[in-house]
């Protein structure tokens, strides 16, 4: 068989290198097979400078029509499978058509490139970012090749970031009220707050604060949703009595939480819930559901 | 060696309202083989008292006595002697030794044991003893004046009996001895 | 199926499996340094805690293997920050766990290290941690966990001179992290008695007494807290701690943790916040054996008062009396379903403590007796016996105490209290007084206080309205009125007219003893009196007297008053005797009409109401002893007595005692001292006729074979001659003796006469005598000579 692999090889390598790709800040990234791979890290309005390595196979000429370099992002949605909708297509043309017999290297340099959303690889959904190398060529197929890399998008400190308070309950049952000391946290921070219980006629057994996010994808009656829970932190164990408060200190670095997205480019929304559930000795659960605000804050380290 | 308590005429509560407190915490349980009363106690309460200090107790009638079950006299052998007791107001005249004397003849015993004049004497007689303890109350008495509280504690070893007297005296416990020493021939007679 | 205990092993069993387990390789993680797993694994250790199915008993055995455990994860823990781990990392670290137990027992491990560390304040780090411990609102769940942060924070209160000591008043954070601490233990554990069915209510009230020293370990922290001075105590602490304990609302915590207060602080700082500490009583549960509670807050300072005299002055300071007594009254007010039996013993609590504190306070004492009337005044007499023991134990205090009834004399209520006891107790109480007046050997000296006493012991004097006699016990009834009689010695006064006075005040009060109690009281009464005549019988004439003195005539005829009344009840014996040693003490005094009236009224007696003839027996013996000892009488009166003592001898029933009686009679006419009477004749004929009596006893035995040998009767006889023999009465002759030897020896060799080895033992030993008397020598011999035998 290895004279037909001999066959189907491309006729070169190309490889994608960023000039400071050495330097450069990785992100782990999990793929769809389940492995983590780290991919370079960039956000809005960098410059994205690198160069294109084509190296002929051993004894052979590329002839080309052509090679170019793209940025794309693109929203990739599941249920659409094969569906691209990029929303940032920028090209540069690295090569006038002709024939490459050697290694041949193309600087390429894409400056302060527009990138609002931030990559995510969500449930339904995929939005990434890929340098795309096309060595175009006539009869046969074009020879293409992809390097992803990430975006995260940093926000600056709220200005405004209220607490979020409210007294719910079930009429002559339990009476409580919650206070998260922010609507908006990075995500790195710590949701610290209190339950004030004032009225309990009901044996609650535990209380727990769920975190809880909410992928929406499409649009009208194609809207896909789904809800994953991926914190269960207990806050209380036992039956309180009236008049007691419970404090609340949930630290979020150890959960995988992107920040909040809304609307991105008609296509999806991300958001995520605080979710406080109480739970009684029947093993009933009474809770209740509230929106926060996640942003990424710029590291200063 | 044999210990007997000799005491009587305690008049209680006739008389004297208890025994004096010093002589109580000297008559301890454990102590003493035999109790000998001569009476008047004058009731069950003292009997009591008494017999929880040793429960082999002979005692005869006085005449104040409430128990009327008490003998008028009675005999015991102890050791090698035998000891007559009686109160004593049946022997008239009062306290009169030779009358006395005439009991013990009676009773045919070595020692004789008797009270009702209140006053301690210890005599020696005809090769025999007669024993008045006193009151060991110091119970009035139309025989004697300023009676002390005594009583007697009489050592029984062989052919010897040593007698103690305990006797108040303003207070504080004299103890005087008395050593008497039975002749083997008493009884050859018989 | 498994009953509930068997269950309870198996899950305890699977619990120590459990954390075992997962000890294990924590332990493995520790010694590879592996931080993550480590907590990992002791976050799933700690997770057995979590269970509810074992009983507070068990899962305090989890619980102390757990606390063994975290130790070793401390150390581990206090290494890694020595290796350069950040002890802030640490400490949120632990906080990702998702389950909330074991979170916050690794919370409290690491905060213990954080303290240590002093990275932070340990006032910043104490307070977080006894806050986060809120999330535990399981009771017995969070009884141990907030156990386990007063454990580890004991040695790390920022208290004064602590290594942990913060910049100012830090010992304010300390005092108030114990606090909150302590608030949050009561509340659960208050909580936990609404945990699970109600039918095992009581179960459960058993399990929860046995977790109250968590509770009150704080209160001990905060007692052993440097910087908890007077002022902060007073201040901050116990009304922080009553304010817990009042709101909580429960019995079994208010009455644990009350006392804990009191056994915990300082004795001076009870003192100094009397106030604020009795204020708290009243608002507690009605239910609250609060009387215990106070009696071991006035126990402390009793002893407290003991210790030194130096405190006694603030004891008065504080007013502590005014301050106790308001606090009892506030308290029986309160409760009003209190029965009064625990009123009752307040108020012996209360006096304790006055008795021991204000010892010289009368008047208090008085005071407190007094509040115990108002508590039982417009109430029926007592039933309750448990209630009647306690006023018996507030009644006899004083008496302790003072060891002095005539203190307790002086309060006037002293009497006003026993008046609401029921008879009987009213007797017992009677009987307390008399014995601690025997006990102490209080002399009661005046007749006021006789008086008074009298009153006070007026249940045991004469019968109470409502007791019917038949119901009197026999044997507790003798034991009372005896005790009376022995009372009566204790009354006495060196001056003859003071001394005189308490006997007629004594005498009034036994004459309404009725027939069943006089012959117990008139005995002593007559013999006490005689005292006094014997004291005055010098003085009789030459008291160069203003008023009337006391004389003996005078106190003679109040005897004879006396004795009458006892035979009227009749108890004629006694009375006789009675009789007798007044005549002896008259005739002592030279008062012949009054010895001899004494003696009518003995002989009336023995005429008509003497009738069993043992009793006569004894009667005439004592009149015959007593009669032989008389000097004061003249020929004729002498004569009369005499002439009917011999008539009364010659009468009685049996023929030996008869015999016996005659020949006592003997003596009385002949006295052998010097001015005594010495009529060798009657004498004569009163052994005579007693051998006339032997004689007729003899017939009779003949008769009837087998009665006791009369040839005794002749040897006494015998006996008797030998007496006046030696006396010198000249109509006793030799001769007579000898006749008398021989006729006995024949009677004993007489084939009618039953042998009679008594008989013959005194016979030889009369012979014995005579021999002795022989042989003795001198004008006793020579006497003697005559008599061969």
């Amino acid at each position: 068989m290895n004279y037909l692999i001999g066959a189907f090889k491309p006729p070169c390598n190309i490889s994608i290198t960023f000039a400071d790709g050495r330097t450069r800040k990785q992100a782990s990234i999990k793929k769809e097979n389940g492995k983590t791979a780290m991919v370079p890290l960039f956000q809005s309005h960098e410059n994205i400078v690198g160069e294109v390595s084509i190296e002929p196979t051993q004894g052979k000429k590329v002839e080309h029509n052509g090679v170019k370099i793209e940025l794309l992002g693109q929203i990739e949605l599941y249920f659409d499978r094969g569906n691209f909708y990029d929303f940032t297509s920028l090209v540069r043309e690295l090569d006038v058509p002709g024939d490459i017999y050697e290694t041949k290297r193309y600087p390429f340099e894409f400056s302060s490139v527009e990138m609002p959303y931030e990559s995510y690889n969500g449930v339904n959904v995929r939005l990434r970012y890929i340098l795309k190398v096309t060595i175009s060529r006539n009869y046969v197929s074009n020879i293409v090749e992809y390097q992803d890399f990430w975006v995260r998008n940093y926000t600056p400190l709220p200005s405004i970031n209220n607490s979020i308070k409210m007294e719910v309950g079930i009429e002559d049952c339990l009476h409580i009220e919650f206070e998260y000391n922010k609507s908006k946290y990075h995500l790195k921070d710590v949701i610290v707050g209190k339950i004030y219980f004032l009225l309990v006629r009901i044996k609650i057994k535990n209380m727990e604060l769920e975190i809880r996010r909410r992928e929406s994808t499409g649009s009208g009656p194609n809207t896909y949703v789904e809800t994953e829970t991926l914190a269960k932190f207990e806050l209380m164990d036992g039956a309180p009595v009236r008049g007691e408060s419970i404090p609340i200190r949930l630290f979020l670095s150890p959960y995988e939480l992107t920040p909040t997205y809304r609307n991105i480019n008609n296509k999806f929304s991300v958001k995520y819930y605080l979710n406080l559930v109480l739970v009684d000795e029947e093993d009933r659960r009474y809770f209740k559901q509230q929106e926060i605000t996640m942003y990424r804050l710029l590291e200063t380290s | 060696m044999v210990l007997v308590l000799a005491l009587g005429d305690l008049h209680i509560p006739h008389r004297s309202s208890d025994l004096p407190a010093k002589f109580k915490s000297m008559l301890v349980p454990g102590k003493i083989q035999h109790i000998i009363c001569t009476g008047n106690l004058c009731i069950k309460e003292v009997h009591d008292y008494l017999k929880s200090l040793c429960p082999d107790m002979h005692v005869t009638r006085g005449e104040y006595d409430e128990d009327a079950r008490y003998p008028e006299t009675k005999t015991l052998t102890i050791g090698q002697f035998k000891l007559g007791l009686c109160h004593g107001h049946q022997v008239i005249p009062w306290g009169d030794l030779d009358s006395l004397a005439m009991l013990q003849r009676q009773l045919d015993v070595d020692i004789l044991v008797t009270g009702h004049t209140h006053q301690f004497k210890a005599y020696k007689h005809e090769g025999g003893v007669v024993i008045n303890p006193g009151s060991a109350t110091g119970a009035y008495s139309s025989i004697t004046y300023d009676v002390n509280p005594s009583f007697v504690l009489m050592d029984i070893d062989g052919l010897r009996v040593v007698v103690y007297v305990y006797e108040l005296i303003d207070g504080e416990v004299k103890v005087d001895k008395i050593d008497f020493k039975k002749t083997a021939t008493t009884h050859a007679a018989h | 199926m498994l009953s509930d205990a068997e269950d309870e092993e198996k899950w305890l069993a699977e619990g120590i499996a459990g954390l075992q387990h997962n000890a294990f390789y924590m332990h493995r993680a520790l010694d590879s340094n592996n931080i993550r797993d480590a907590l990992k694994y002791s976050a799933q250790m700690l997770s057995e805690l979590r269970t509810s199915k074992l009983s507070p008993h068990k899962y305090y055995e989890l619980y102390m293997r757990s606390f063994d455990e975290l130790r070793k994860l401390e150390m581990f823990f206090k290494e890694e920050t020595k290796r350069g781990c950040s002890v802030i990392d640490l400490y949120e670290l632990v906080q990702h766990a998702g389950n909330i137990l074991p979170r916050l027992y690794l919370l409290c491990t690491v905060g213990s290290v954080y303290i240590k560390s002093k990275e932070a304040p340990a006032k910043d780090v104490l307070k977080d941690l006894v806050e986060m411990c809120r999330g535990i609102q399981h009771p017995v769940r969070g009884l141990f966990l907030r156990s386990y942060l007063a454990q580890i924070s004991r040695d790390k209160l920022p208290d004064i001179g602590s290594e942990y000591e913060g910049d100012a008043d830090s010992v304010v954070d300390a005092v108030e992290f114990v606090l909150q601490n302590f608030t949050e233990m009561n509340k659960l554990w208050v909580r936990m008695q609404h945990q699970g069915p109600v039918r095992e209510k009581e179960k459960r009230e058993k399990e929860r007494s046995e977790l109250r020293d968590l509770v009150g370990k704080n209160l001990h922290v905060l007692s052993q807290i440097e910087g908890v001075d007077l002022e902060m105590y007073k201040e901050t602490v116990l009304p922080r701690v009553l304010e817990q304990v009042v709101n909580c609302k429960d019995e079994l915590a208010q009455y644990y943790l009350m006392d804990c207060i009191i056994q915990v602080f300082p004795d001076e700082y009870h003192l100094q916040t009397l106030e604020t500490l009795l204020g708290a009583c009243p608002q507690l549960q009605p239910t609250v054996d609060i009387k215990t509670v106070l009696s071991r807050l006035m126990e402390r300072l009793s002893n407290y008062a003991a210790s030194s005299t130096e405190v006694l002055p603030e004891f008065l300071q504080v007013e502590a009396f005014a301050k106790l007594s308001n606090a009892i009254g506030k308290v029986i007010e309160a409760q009003v379903d209190m029965p009064i039996v625990g009123a009752i013993s307040l108020y012996v609590s209360l006096l304790t403590f006055t008795l021991r504190v204000h010892s010289d306070r009368l008047d208090y004492v008085d005071q407190v007796l007094g509040a115990c009337i108002k508590k039982l005044s417009g109430k029926a007499k007592l039933e309750d016996n448990k209630a009647t023991k306690q006023i018996v134990a507030l009644l006899s205090a004083p008496l302790e105490k003072y060891n002095d009834i005539v203190t307790a004399l002086k309060l006037s209520n002293y009497p006003r209290v026993m008046d609401h006891l029921d008879t009987g107790t009213n007797k017992v109480m009677a009987v307390v007084i008399i014995q601690s007046i025997m006990k102490n050997t209080t002399a009661i000296s005046t007749s006021d206080k006789v008086e008074a006493l009298f009153e006070l012991i007026k249940g045991l004097i004469k019968d109470m309205d409502g007791t019917p006699a038949d119901e009197l016990d026999d044997e507790d009834f003798k034991e009372e009125q005896n005790s009376v009689a022995r009372l009566i010695h204790m009354l006495f006064n060196e001056d003859p007219e003071e001394m005189f006075k308490i006997i007629c005040t004594v005498r009034r009060h036994i004459l309404q003893g009725g027939p069943t109690r006089l012959p117990f009281t008139v005995p002593p009464l007559v013999f006490t009196t005689l005292k006094l005549v014997r004291r005055l019988q010098g003085q009789d004439g030459d008291v160069a007297g203003e008023e009337v003195p006391v004389t003996p005539k005078k106190i003679f005829q109040l005897l004879h008053q006396t004795i009458e009344a006892l035979s009227s009840v009749p108890s004629p014996e006694l009375a006789l005797r009675l009789y007798l040693q007044c005549a002896e003490a008259a005739n002592d005094c030279d008062l012949e009409p009054v010895a001899y009236e004494f003696f009518t009224q003995a002989f009336i007696l023995y005429e008509e109401e003497i009738a069993d003839s043992k009793a006569q027996v004894t009667a005439i013996h004592l009149i015959i002893g007593t009669l032989q000892r008389m000097n004061a009488f003249g020929v004729e009166n002498r004569d009369t007595l005499t002439h009917k003592a011999t008539g009364y001898s010659a009468k009685l029933l049996k023929k030996p005692d008869q015999c016996r009686a005659v020949y006592a009679c003997s003596h009385l006419f002949w006295v052998d001292d010097q001015d005594g009477i010495k009529d060798g004749e009657r004498v004569l004929l009163c052994l005579k006729r007693a051998l006339r009596i032997a004689n007729a006893a003899q017939q009779m035995a003949n008769v009837t074979r087998g009665s006791s040998g009369p040839v005794t009767l002749f040897v006494e006889i015998l006996n008797k001659y030998l007496y006046f023999f030696e006396k010198g009465n000249p109509q006793i002759t030799s001769k007579a003796i000898k006749d008398l030897v021989e006729l006995i020896m024949t009677e004993m060799q007489s084939d009618n006469t039953t042998s009679d080895p008594s008989a013959d033992a005194f016979f030889a030993s009369t012979l014995r005598y005579i021999q002795f008397q022989k042989q003795k020598g001198g004008a006793m011999g020579e006497k003697y000579e005559p008599i061969n035998v």
